[in-house]
């Protein structure tokens, strides 16, 4: 019967798809430092998603003064203490979880996928024009130094924090070319990929479905790395003034802010930082995880 | 006459996540003095983990020696300390494997590589040699090897030489530490045919000159038939069949031995027989008693019971298969 | 079985410029291969056999010559040939590893030609890929969703064999299809693969290094060696006859494993000296260097190819009249 066949074709393929995962969870749980990671990143994730919902204080994320209550040292009710103007400092950290995973996502959205097609389109054209003009394009956008291009970027346009997401990925994609540039141009030679050509199939074939499944283990690896690179570099421009704009709580911006105040009221600085090391070391823990999970192993 | 090496019941196993591999089961193997052996398997037999066992370079964690011994001399390898291990790996044991450009350096030049060879073997003799005697070992070594120029291939890198050329440069330095064993690792394998030919018959004057034992290891019967005294069959890690060379491959007894030699193609143009039906076990699980049986045409009721040991058949060889003894 | 040639190949040569030099991979050579035969292909490193295939498969273009297919030329690289000619002309390579992609599965990889040829209606297709894994004997409903890695070396290969005849070819070239497996699981792979060639009159171009596996497996042996072709013969009496010292080098070097065997071999032509490099390719006949039969006439001119009246052709001044 057709249906009978289209549905033991789907059940087979969604169980090898299942089998797939289970062996590659084994292989990530088999870290224990990863699986930590994992979890604090989820936790950060759920907190930023619920903030409203969790945190003690969620309208001290929005314009709030409350002098009787400023620089107010970690207690019960405030666990990171005040600010200067009397917001709760942990509820703003939870808030400024929002943007910086936002950034990190959006940036990655937008620059990754145009530097692995760009890289792609260079790798198997290797040799010809399109990759020498591909390529110089983006040794053009590395020559420059990330923070610098950003800076420039958001200097130019209003500072806030979608320009500084738009800012961030123009520098981003070019090491994402690179990367699949360098893979798709080794793979190019192999033997299935000669025989997919002598077989007639056309290059979107090719260069989309034999050779981009190839390079999905690297690119995945890399971007989790590169999350903890894009958040710090988001706090960064905030640090400076060019990214979230106070009053919102913008991990970056509070840093700045709580600088002004040390040493004496350190919690309105350390507390965001190590907010922001956090989220940057569970993100680096998982994307070791993922290489292991990604390797193949030789008995 | 006293066994070089004899290698008693060795069983080696590897830790995995999935599980423990129980690779070597009962491998026994002897050579004596001068005696070139053949220990012939195809790919996942265990060959080189043998090899790697004897020179005691398997990754302990995960591997573990599960049970039996190798006899070096006498002594037991698998008891030796690091240090005492060292020193059989430099004055009595060699080995060349199968791709040179594995074991040669690349960035460094023939000429320092077997430089460095021959004035560590003297060194670790007591005597130190000068310039002049070390340039002239090397040189006699490639030159006996049958490598033409030897005085340029010294200057050269590996990558300049061709295949054969570099397993020649292999053989030299193996046999310039003057050791009493090599372990030859399907040295010839990846050459072309000509070369390989020239290969092994210039390996087979050597040893036969100097007096080295060898174990011939490789997946190849011709191989082994013009090279090797005695040779052993290896299967799922287990030696089957053990014997005099030119008999046993002219009259082989253990079913898979003479299904091998059944799908060998040869010159007298018969066909080639439709192979050994099955796979190669798998390791975790392995089949119980003898680890051929499931693919065996000719298994009875005690094959998939226990394992046979190696019997005596009247043709002199020795079998590990009920239906040669062991039924009584 | 028809004796029309469905491949000739005229003259052809195949130079890579490099820096290294003129790399002379094919230099000139003409041979026949008429539908149903297996032309074994035979020789070492640097005889030109793999470029050869790649020519006559269109990874490369001829520098000069012609290859005519069913009477019509193609001697053109793949990228400018109509697709009817890609369906028809297919290749098994070597290393079964590689030659399956080993993020896509088995279903995925056999459904490539099925579609870039339009063969089968969509619903039509998966009962198709079934079909060809029964061809090669291997359970379709385990292994159309297995990845390659999941799959041994033989039967990785049979899936390649499987992907070749998806099209319903006419010409396969099978370029050393089992050297990287082991022997017992060879006779399975060659076994097949003559029985398809009788079942679906299939013609072969094989290429190894064999000479043993040739014995058993071709109609015609094709020496090659440094781009030029030594000796071209039907089997039978190409081991009964052979001619070229190159050939008897060649079959010496056999390592056999029975006495049998060993009483077919030439008396001992003992094998000396390197393969030159296609580089550096030796004046006049380019195998003077190492043969045990150099006449001075050897040093100065490359002999020309005759043919016997046994239908023999060799290329050699021991020969020329």
């Amino acid at each position: 019967m057709r249906w009978e066949e289209r549905r033991e074709d789907l059940k087979a393929t969604l169980s090898q798809r299942r089998r797939g995962l289970s062996r590659g969870w084994y292989k990530f749980s088999r870290n224990p430092l990863s699986v930590i990671g994992l979890v604090v990143l989820g936790l950060i994730v759920l907190a930023a998603i619920f903030a409203p919902y969790i945190t003690p204080y969620p309208e001290h994320a929005k314009p709030y003064t409350n002098f009787r209550n400023a620089s107010r040292p970690p207690s019960a009710a405030h666990w990171f203490g005040t600010d200067r103007v009397g917001r709760d400092i942990f509820s703003r950290v939870v808030f400024g979880y929002r943007f910086s995973l936002t950034i990190g996502a959006v940036v990655l959205s937008l620059g990754v996928a145009p530097g692995v097609i760009l890289g792609l389109i260079a790798g198997y054209h290797q040799g010809t024009w399109i990759e020498t003009v591909i390529m110089r394009i983006t040794d053009v956008f590395l020559a420059v130094p990330p923070l610098v291009l950003a800076l420039a970027i958001t200097a130019m346009l209003t500072p806030n924090l979608v320009n500084q997401m738009m800012a961030i990925a123009l520098v981003w994609w070019p090491w994402y070319a690179r990367l699949v540039f360098a893979l798709a141009s080794s793979l190019r030679s192999e033997y299935f990929v000669r025989e997919a050509e002598l077989t007639g199939a056309g290059k979107l074939h090719i260069m989309f479905k034999e050779i981009l499944p190839n390079c999905f283990a690297p690119v995945m690896t890399k971007m989790t790395l590169d999350m903890g690179i894009v958040i710090l570099l988001g706090a960064t421009l905030s640090f400076i003034g060019l990214g979230v704009q106070p009053p919102k709580p913008g991990l970056g911006t509070m840093v700045a802010e709580g600088a002004k105040r040390l040493p004496g009221e350190w919690w309105g600085t350390i507390f965001p930082a190590l907010a922001i090391v956090a989220v940057i070391l569970a993100f680096n823990l998982v994307g070791d995880g993922l290489r292991d999970v990604f390797s193949v192993e030789e008995v | 006459m006293e066994c070089l090496l004899a290698i008693n019941d060795l069983h080696v196993g590897f830790r995995i996540f999935e599980g423990h591999l129980r690779v070597l089961n009962a491998v026994w193997l002897d050579v004596k003095e001068g005696e070139r052996v053949g220990l012939v398997g195809e790919t996942g037999c265990g060959k080189t983990t043998t090899v790697k066992s004897v020179l005691r370079v398997l990754p302990m964690p995960p591997a573990r020696i599960t049970g039996g011994q190798i006899l070096y001399n006498g002594k037991d390898i698998l008891k030796m300390t690091q240090r005492q291990m060292s020193m059989l790996r430099r004055h009595e044991l060699t080995a060349i494997f199968q791709d040179p450009l594995q074991s040669l350096n690349p960035v460094f030049t023939i000429g320092t590589q077997l430089r460095d060879i021959v004035r560590d073997s003297a060194i670790g003799r007591g005597h130190r040699l000068t310039h002049r005697e070390v340039e002239s070992r090397c040189l006699e070594a490639l030159r006996v090897t049958g490598m033409p120029d030897p005085e340029r291939i010294m200057t050269n890198y590996p990558a300049q030489l061709s295949g054969g050329m570099r397993q020649r440069v292999c053989i030299a330095e193996a046999l310039s530490t003057n050791a009493r064993l090599m372990l030859a690792d399907e040295p010839t394998t990846n050459l072309d045919v000509t070369i390989q030919d020239q290969i092994l018959r210039k390996l087979d004057e050597l040893v036969e000159e100097q007096g080295v034992s060898v174990v011939m290891i490789t997946h190849s019967m011709g191989v082994v038939r013009d090279l090797t005294q005695r040779v052993n069959i290896m299967y799922a890690g287990t030696i089957i069949e053990s014997g005099e060379t030119r008999d046993l491959l002219e009259s082989p007894q253990h079913p898979y031995t003479q299904g091998l030699m059944a799908s060998v193609p040869k010159l007298t143009g018969e066909g080639i027989s439709e192979g050994i039906p099955g796979r190669i076990p798998n390791y975790l699980d392995p089949p119980s008693g003898c680890r051929f049986h499931p693919r065996c045409e000719r298994q009875m009721e005690i094959c998939a019971t226990s394992m046979p040991s190696l019997y005596t058949t009247a043709e002199g060889h020795r079998v590990a298969c009920y239906l040669y003894g062991g039924t009584l | 079985m028809s004796k029309l040639p469905i491949l000739t190949v005229d003259r052809l040569v195949k130079h890579f410029p490099t820096k290294a030099g003129l790399v002379r991979a094919v230099d000139d050579i003409t041979f026949d291969v008429s539908t149903g035969d297996t032309l074994g292909l035979v020789g070492e490193s640097g005889s030109g056999k793999t470029t050869t295939a790649q020519c006559v498969l269109g990874i490369y273009p001829p520098t000069s010559g012609r290859i005519v297919f069913e009477g019509a030329p193609i001697g053109v690289m793949f990228n400018r040939r109509n697709r009817e000619l890609k369906r028809k002309i297919r290749i098994v390579f070597q290393d079964p590893g590689s030659s399956l992609n080993p993020k896509r599965t088995i279903k995925q990889i056999l459904s490539v030609p099925l579609k870039v040829h339009g063969i089968g209606l969509k619903r039509e297709r998966l009962t198709m890929m079934s079909r060809l894994l029964e061809m090669v004997e291997l359970p379709a409903t385990e292994y159309l969703y297995k990845y390659p890695q999941a799959i041994g070396g033989g039967e990785k290969q049979m899936v390649a064999i499987a992907r070749a005849l998806a099209t319903n070819p006419r010409f396969i070239v099978l370029d050393e299809p089992t050297s990287a497996l082991d022997v017992s699981v060879q006779g399975k792979i060659i076994n097949l693969l003559m029985r398809l060639a009788r079942e679906l009159d299939l013609t072969y171009l094989f290429i190894t290094h064999d000479l043993s596996l040739m014995r058993n497996v071709a109609t015609q042996v094709a020496i090659m060696y440094l781009g030029k072709l030594c000796e071209i013969a039907r089997t039978q009496e190409f081991f009964r006859t052979p001619l070229h010292p190159y050939t008897k080098m060649l079959l010496s070097s056999i390592p056999v494993v029975t006495d049998e065997e060993e009483s077919l071999k030439p008396a001992k032509i003992v094998s000396k000296g390197e393969i030159p490099s296609p580089v550096n390719v030796p004046s006049g006949c380019s195998f003077h260097l190492r043969c045990p039969e150099r006449m001075p006439i050897c040093l100065e001119s490359d002999p020309e190819m005759r043919v016997l009246d046994t239908g023999h052709l060799i290329r050699c001044h021991l020969y020329s009249p």
